[in-house]
């Protein structure tokens, strides 16, 4: 088994050698750079889409907050705005209950008022009979002398209208 | 006592025939070539396994850290994506030469401890200057870009055109070889100088231990550091820069 020079140019190696270069670049090529770049190229891709999907959420999310505020600002006036009716409303029944009630009241105390009058007026009436004829009765047994009944009855009457003024 | 360093072995000769180019010798260079091909692709191989694109494991991260540097390097030398055809020939370049020079720490023969090696790198990127320069300014402008400034030069820039490979090829193979040198040098005084301290003790021990070289345990692994490890890193790396500066000064024209 021999051995080379030291220093030398042997033609075969060169060749072999640039061979081989270039083998090892193919082999690097393909064991290390072209799995590591599509594995790179993937997750570039998955970034993006993920960073693309965020947005896309974040432009609804936003959308559909505006949507919410518009509408319950839009709910917030409508309650305001029944409420207001509702109180109107329970302001105008309830003027109208107590209008109603006073004016019930006003009724029932003329027609108490009335009826008193009334039964006032029996009485005074039915009293002035009965003292009418009380009267004549004890004028005829007093003066024991027969008179006019017309004369008397006016008589009694001045008298009976002069005890009711007095009384 | 005599030292000397000697070239590659040859373990099978294949009879050719061909005048200029000879047998085919199969030498410990290309054996060893095989090796350390082997060896990073096997590495690359074991470094893309299982490549996941979320939740990476820390051999992805490394793989994917050796890509991104061969990209940074060649793109921030040239400055824009322009080149990225050269990245798998750079990294290929790097990769074989700093597993080629540091294949010898285990007690192999650097493949790269052979002029041959450098000399087949140098000429491909020098066919690729080439390539790069005609494609820039045409057959007719790399001829004439010769002769500039003046003429007279041309000789000059001929011989400054041939220098590039030959200096390439030279330096890296000049400091593999220094290093083999100088540490087999080292080894070979410490064995002496064990010897003769050794060889002072009296009697039987004194012959015994004389015999065992116990000098060179230590010392030359901390030169080995320098030698081996600093200068074969670095002469991977100014070899690779120097292909990547060359060629992108090559397209400017």
């Amino acid at each position: 088994m021999g051995t080379q020079d030291l220093v030398t140019l042997v033609p075969w190696t060169f060749i072999a050698q640039i061979c081989n270069l270039f083998i090892q670049m193919w082999l690097i090529k393909k064991f290390l750079f072209k799995p590591i770049k599509e594995v790179i190229e993937k997750r570039r891709q998955l970034t993006e889409n993920e960073i693309k999907g965020a947005r896309e959420a974040k432009e609804k999310a936003e959308s559909m907050k505006k949507e919410y505020e518009t509408s319950l600002s839009s709910a917030q006036a409508e309650a305001a705005d029944i409420v207001a009716k509702a109180q109107k409303e329970a302001q105008g029944k309830a003027d109208n209950i107590v209008k109603e009630a006073e004016q019930q009241a006003k009724g029932l105390m003329e027609r108490a008022e009335a009826d008193i009058e009334q039964s006032k007026k029996k009485a005074i009436n039915e009293a002035k009979d009965t003292i009418g004829g009380l009267a004549m009765d004890i004028a005829g047994k007093v003066v024991e002398k027969e008179i006019n009944e017309n004369d008397h009855k006016k008589l009694i009457d001045e008298f009976i209208n002069n005890v009711g003024e007095a009384s | 006592m005599n030292f000397e360093v000697a070239g590659s072995k040859i373990y099978y000769s294949i009879h050719t025939g061909i005048p200029i180019l000879g047998d085919f010798n199969i030498t410990e260079t290309l054996v060893v070539s095989w090796i350390v091909m082997a060896i990073i692709t096997l590495l690359c191989i074991f470094l893309t396994r299982n490549l996941q694109v979320e939740n990476i494991s820390k051999r992805q991260a490394v793989a994917e850290m050796i890509v991104e540097a061969a990209h940074n390097l060649v793109r921030s030398n040239t400055g824009g994506t322009k080149f990225d055809w050269l990245i798998p020939l750079v990294s290929a370049i790097f990769a074989t030469s700093i597993v080629s020079n540091l294949i010898c720490l285990v007690g192999l023969r650097s493949p790269t401890a052979d002029l041959s090696t450098e000399a087949a790198w140098a000429i491909v990127v020098f066919v690729i200057i080439t390539a790069c320069k005609i494609k820039a300014g045409g057959f007719l402008g790399y001829l004439k870009g010769f002769t500039t400034p003046i003429a007279v030069m041309t000789p000059f820039n001929i011989l400054s055109e041939l220098a590039t490979p030959v200096s390439m090829a030279c330096r890296h193979f000049g400091n593999i070889l220094s290093g083999i040198v100088i540490d087999g040098l080292i080894y070979a005084a410490l064995a002496i100088a064990s010897s003769a301290l050794f060889g002072l003790i009296p009697g039987a021990v004194g012959d015994v231990l004389s015999q065992i070289p116990i000098l060179s345990v230590g010392l030359p692994a901390i030169l080995g550091v320098y030698f081996d490890w600093f200068t074969g890193c670095m002469q991977a790396f100014i070899f690779s820069m120097l292909t990547i500066m060359y060629i992108a000064n090559a397209a400017e024209g």
